[in-house]
């Protein structure tokens, strides 16, 4: 199996951001940008931009036998912020701890059971107030289970999920264990919660693609981009929504990996579009990963990403005087008077100070003008804007920065011996990056890289992106046990001594399992987490709890890799 | 800007042992990570997590004097948890929150003034650290110390001993019947300070009943009589009912209560073995209570096995409350017929076991008890182990010591440093915030 040449003809990837205004498309061929398409997003109904992305590129390239389809949506996002989701009957087992009542999204049904720290069983589960709880939620298709420690034993989220099952038999049901196998039954919960309440949704979108492109005679495979940069075929997909939210930085953060030829730099890089510019921090050319999930719509989530910062700053950010104070964004009023927008911009000050050519330098004057005060040239009023737009973003450069040094560690030798981040280059992309980061890197004193054709970084990414998946192994010799939450598997440990390398191994063979079983292509893999620890009970050593947490690297796809299709 | 309820500066340092076996081991606060983490505590926006700074030796040495050098007895576990504690003190002085939790280790109630090793698992004195950074960076005057450790925190008494603006309150487990024997009634502090040291030795078996009785009677009037500055907590957590280590039956309930009740600006970890069954239920407790959070449903699952309180507890510590309110009305007469009493000089002579490593410490110690300032003082130390004899003779100068307190001071360490009995000779200037080698 694996990646053969021109299988489907042309050694084509066709990928695809849906971004708030714009939607992105673009063609791959042999690592070289084919075909180009960019046409306005249809936020009523995104599955008319995709078609119409994917028509033109069809067009394009003559061709309907791309090796593979690759989306970056904003469906599970505008589903949420709209409020297009469903009505879910969310039954969690608390246990002892915090009261979550009012911290969910949503008033949840308390159930007994509860697991330890340990994974033990502390106090079984409910059959009856599991029957109650289906008639609290008799108007409910789908369903959420979460269970406080169900990472470190499934069981009763697995027992609950049956009797759920064979009570009601609903269309869905999301466990939180399976959903994000990290510790954080809150972020578990909340992510499990929006992944059933999109359920319905994205899986009417996913089987409308499907549909169009049939009809069209596309039979390529198609993905969806998820927020750590890893692509999931659509069937996988289908069960883990959530994981499709907050794709659009994560699309171009892969795509800048890949423009960027794997140099192995350490920085920033800037992705500046028409409202905002998305911080990302490099180190040996790898984006760094956020420690905790995204918040959506207020609620933290297990929802792995990049460690990304936006700021309100991008070429379409009005300028504008509030209170003899001057302003850039964070709001949009159109394009840039340049383009025949009404309102001034950054991009019109950009061009009026001469630092890009574009549009119409008249109108760009013309925009200073109306923003320059008694006295005040346009030149020098350009000048002043922008200023303001790089300090704004070289102060949230600096925040990221700050942010990023005052990570807790839970170590002394980290604390002690830690290096401090050094920004060594910017890599700009989007469309606003030719101007203003060469200025950002001045006033910063460093390098900077504008890789070609990278105001498409976004789709390129979607469609290089390599397939992930991660999964998180515990281990406690001294119970006899280990779990993999996401697979929701407790098994017995092989006798005799266990190593943190054997946790490893075992790892590998039930990541390549799942891998196998969604279809996905297992190229390298990282150890995203491990820890070990001996435990000692009087003054003997009983065993060891060990944890690691290994991840199908994400990243560009190489050649000689292709899923398993 | 909005202010957060509770810093939390949480530093379970897993990379740092006593030793393999030891009760002050990397697994120690593993289980209560787990548990703080999965709650979802540290995503609460009343809660803000802070990483530990990393400590000066001149922050440590205006605590403490080392024998030869303190550098050459601490390890960087030590640098990072007094470290710990001072980014505590930062975040609530700044006002980025209003109270805070040093959550860390190693701890350090048990480190007195001198040290020449490790003794009760400490080696140098966390909340001692912090409070004389609170006072040269901040300001602070009046310091109340309430240690809820089950140990009593005979290192902190013994640092705070001469200083009438420390106020140090320890309730602890009868030193008749536990490490490390000290902490009774009659300890009150020397005579310019007396009173300003005030133990509450419990009996083995005293439930949340009684410790609430001894907080809401006894420690928070007391409080409120002292008007502190600021409140500190050196919040050991072995008073559980199930530590292995102590005999006491207190529940994290009872604990929660605690930091509800008490509201300490600080609270700096110390002690509290049982890594399972107590520690992840407690400082959840703790955390939620000092975030102003409902704790009400942190309640350990074998919290059956908790003991109720026998009547003769009971009465046994009403009578302590009694005696030890009796002691605080009256500690201006005590104060005053102690200073007459002594003459110039209040004296005594004691021995220091560290169980470490087995040092067997011979302390004279010395206070003026001046009527300008808290009166300069003279320690004389030799300590004896099996691979070492060290000596010492040390002069300390209080932060706001009287002209005449301070020459004296340097004149004793040198006369005595010209009969030359002693290996070092050192004077702790406070007034400079340095230690001298003479």
């Amino acid at each position: 199996m694996g990646f053969i040449p021109g299988k489907r003809g042309d050694n084509m990837f066709l990928g695809l951001d849906v971004g708030g205004t714009f939607t992105d498309g673009v063609v791959v061929a042999d690592e070289k940008i084919v075909s180009m398409v960019k046409t306005p997003t249809t936020k009523e109904n995104l599955l008319q931009c995709i078609l119409t992305v994917v028509d033109k590129m069809v067009e394009d390239t003559g061709s309907k036998a791309f090796e593979r389809i690759a989306l970056s949506t904003t469906i599970v996002t505008n589903a949420i912020v709209e409020d297009n989701i469903d009505q879910v009957g969310l039954c969690i087992m608390p246990g002892p701890g915090m009261n979550l009542n009012d911290i969910l999204p949503v008033a949840p049904y308390i159930l007994s059971g509860y697991i330890d720290h340990r994974g033990r069983e502390m106090a079984q589960p409910n059959k009856e107030e599991v029957l109650s709880a289906c008639r609290h939620f008799s108007s409910c298709d789908v369903f959420v289970v979460s269970g406080k420690f169900a990472v470190r034993n499934p069981c009763f989220e697995s027992a609950v999920t049956d009797w759920i099952q064979e009570q009601v038999s609903p269309m869905h049901i999301s466990t939180g264990g399976k959903v994000s196998g990290s510790l954080n039954f809150l972020r578990r919960t909340n992510s499990a919660y929006y992944n059933g309440a999109v359920w319905r949704h994205f899986n009417a979108f996913a089987t409308a693609v499907e549909e169009a492109l049939k009809m069209r005679g596309i039979y390529s495979p198609v993905f969806v981009l998820k927020a750590d940069g890893g692509t999931l075929p659509l069937s996988v997909a289908r069960n883990y929504p959530v994981e499709a939210i907050f794709t659009g930085p994560a699309a171009s953060t892969i795509g800048i990996m890949g423009m960027n030829d794997d140099a192995a730099v350490s920085g920033i890089s800037l992705d500046i579009g028409g409202t905002t510019t998305d911080i990302a921090l490099w180190q040996k050319g790898r984006p760094l990963l956020a420690k905790e999930g995204a918040a959506v719509d207020g609620h933290v989530t297990g929802v792995q990403g990049f460690r990304l910062k936006s700021v309100g700053i991008g070429g379409d950010s009005l300028v504008f005087w509030e209170n003899h104070v001057l302003k850039v964004g964070p709001m949009r009023h159109g394009p840039a008077m340049a383009a025949g927008g009404p309102k001034p911009t950054v991009t019109d000050a950009m061009v009026a100070a001469g630092f890009i050519d574009f549009g119409d330098r008249v109108l760009a004057v013309k925009a200073m003008k109306l923003l320059a005060l008694q006295g005040q040239s346009p030149e020098e009023m350009a000048s002043q804007v922008v200023d303001k737009a790089v300090n704004g973003i070289c102060q949230a450069i600096a925040d990221l920065l700050d942010e990023q040094a005052a990570e807790p560690l839970y170590h002394v030798e980290e604390i002690i011996y830690e290096t401090k981040f050094v920004l060594e280059n910017i890599i700009g992309v989007g469309g606003g990056a030719a101007g203003l980061v060469p200025l950002v890197a001045k006033k910063l004193g460093i390098s900077y890289t504008l890789p070609e054709n990278g105001r498409v970084a976004n789709a390129f990414g979607a469609a290089v992106a390599r397939s992930t998946l991660d999964i998180t192994l515990r281990a406690d010799t001294a119970e006899g046990y280990y779990t993999v939450a996401e697979l929701g598997i407790k098994n017995r440990l092989p006798r005799g001594k266990f190593s943190l390398q054997n946790a490893y191994e075992l790892a590998e063979k039930h990541l390549a399992e799942l891998a196998q079983r969604n279809g996905i292509f297992i190229g390298e893999t990282q150890i995203i987490q491990s820890e070990e620890f001996n435990m000692v009970r009087g003054f003997t050593t009983v065993g060891k709890i060990m944890t690691c947490r290994l991840q199908v690297k994400p990243g560009v796809l190489q050649y000689g890799e292709e899923e398993l299709y | 800007m909005n202010v957060q309820k509770l810093g939390l500066v949480f530093f379970p340092a897993f990379d740092w042992a006593i030793s393999p076996t030891h009760p002050e081991r990397e697994e120690r606060l593993l289980y209560t990570r787990d548990q703080i983490v999965e709650e979802g505590l540290l995503d609460m926006p009343a809660i803000r997590e802070y990483k530990p700074k990393i400590a000066k030796i001149q922050d440590i040495e205006r605590v403490h004097v080392g024998v030869p050098d303190i550098a050459s007895l601490i390890t960087n576990a030590h640098l990072v948890s007094a470290g710990g504690a001072i980014a505590a003190a930062d975040a609530v002085m700044k006002k980025e929150v209003q109270r805070a939790f040093a959550l860390v280790r190693p701890p350090g109630h048990h480190a007195m003034r001198i040290v020449h090793g490790t003794r009760g698992f400490c080696t140098i004195n966390m909340e001692a650290i912090m409070i004389e950074y609170l006072r040269k960076s901040y300001g602070i005057g009046k310091v109340a110390i309430v240690d809820t450790d089950v140990h009593h925190g005979d290192g902190t008494q013994d640092i705070f001993y001469h200083d009438p603006n420390t106020l140090f309150i320890s309730f602890h487990q009868d030193g008749r019947t536990l490490y490390p024997g000290t902490g009774f009634t009659n300890e009150m502090g020397s005579p310019n300070a007396r009173g300003t040291t005030l133990n509450i030795p419990l009996p083995p078996g005293t439930t949340d009943r009684g410790l609430h009785e001894v907080l809401d009677h006894l420690i928070m009037p007391i409080l409120g009589d002292f008007k502190p500055d600021i409140i500190i907590n050196s919040a050991g957590q072995d008073n559980h009912y199930s530590d292995p280590l102590a005999n006491m039956a207190i529940t994290a309930q009872g604990y929660a209560r605690l930091a509800d009740t008490l509201k300490a600006d600080i609270a700096v970890l110390e002690g509290g073995y049982s890594i399972e069954d107590a520690l992840p239920y407690v400082n959840v407790g703790i955390v939620l209570a000092m975030a102003g959070m409902d704790y009400s449903k942190v309640i350990e699952p074998n919290i059956a096995d908790c003991p109720s309180q026998s009547s003769s507890v009971t009465h046994y510590i009403k009578d302590v409350i009694k005696e030890r309110q009796d002691m605080w009305g009256r500690k201006e007469k005590l104060q005053r017929e102690a200073i007459m009493k002594h003459g110039e000089f209040w004296q005594t002579e004691r021995s220091i076991y560290y169980d470490d490593e087995g040092i067997n410490e011979q302390q004279k110690e010395r206070v003026r008890i001046c009527p300008h300032c808290s009166g300069y003082v003279i320690i004389e130390t030799k300590a004896r182990s099996s691979l070492h004899y060290k000596t010492a003779y040390i002069g300390m100068i209080p932060q706001k010591a009287c002209p005449a307190c301070l020459k004296a001071a340097y004149d004793v360490v040198h006369t005595a440093k010209k009969q030359g009995s002693y290996q070092h000779y050192m004077v702790q200037n406070k007034q400079e915030d340095r230690l001298e080698k003479l």
